[in-house]
């Protein structure tokens, strides 16, 4: 119960920051803004995720903390399905487009990057040797 | 101003993702079961965050209430990233079928889904 409890605080304290980083990168680049922190969050949240599964019984509060409240609340599919939207509407479907697929593949690239930067460096600093 | 509105709302929306991530995976597995690995979760909140993000930008509100809401509490509440980090858990265990699935579920669905809540707002 008190461990949930921690869990959720931290979830809300990390969230909170995360929220204010990308509304004032939205503020700053527009959605240009939303791209460059969902392409960074991508490369960050697999990093993050991989790296801790090599550290076994992590304390669980800050991995949440850090990975569902920051970086999942800096990165947003909400908006970024509204700004594609936005940008269909302002008659610019090259660039609704563009940023539609070149989210999806740089997303996934980076995740997956960050996936195999996490693990070996997880590896590295968990060997016994 | 507005982006303390928007980290709060952050806070909210990452809480309800993290409440229903969590119940997801205790009650939802039936349905996940079906469809063997498919982060179902995950997938309700960003299809159901967009169509609310869309209704809510049509039918037009003030602007501290998208910044509280809109940037805020959806923003917090989908995620991009978790979405992308689940993608390569099941490129890494290759269960490219599930893969391919999901990705498509998510980004058409979403697209799909942000238009029509826009469309619907437009009736208010």
């Amino acid at each position: 119960m008190f461990e949930q409890v921690k869990n959720y605080l931290s979830v809300a304290v990390f969230a909170f920051l995360g929220g204010i980083a990308r509304a004032g990168l939205n503020a700053s680049f527009n959605f240009y803004g939303t791209f460059w922190g969902n392409i960074i969050g991508c490369f960050l949240l697999a990093f993050f995720t991989y790296f801790f599964f090599e550290f076994k019984d992590f304390y669980e509060w800050i991995t949440v903390g850090i990975g569902t409240g920051f970086i999942g609340a800096f990165t947003t599919f909400s908006t970024f399905n509204l700004e594609v939207l936005k940008n269909f509407q302002a008659g610019k479907p090259s660039i609704a487009l563009l940023y539609f697929f070149s989210s999806i593949v740089f997303g996934f690239a980076f995740a997956f990057l960050g996936s195999r930067m996490g693990t070996n460096l997880g590896k590295i600093l968990t060997r016994e040797d | 101003m507005n982006l303390l509105l928007a980290g709060l709302g952050a806070s909210l929306g990452a809480m309800l993702r993290y409440f229903f991530t969590n119940y997801g995976k205790k009650h939802w597995e039936k349905i996940g079961n079906k469809y063997s690995n498919l982060p179902f979760p995950t997938l309700f909140i960003n299809l159901t965050g967009a169509f609310i993000l869309g209704f809510i930008f049509s039918i037009g509100v003030p602007p501290f209430f998208y910044a509280l809401v809109g940037t805020g509490v959806l923003g917090g509440y989908t995620t991009f990233s978790t979405l992308n980090t689940e993608l390569v858990s099941l490129f890494h265990d290759r269960d490219y079928r599930i893969f391919i699935l999901y990705a498509l579920t998510s980004y058409l669905g979403g697209l799909f889904l942000v238009y029509v809540g826009f469309y619907l707002g437009k009736l208010f």
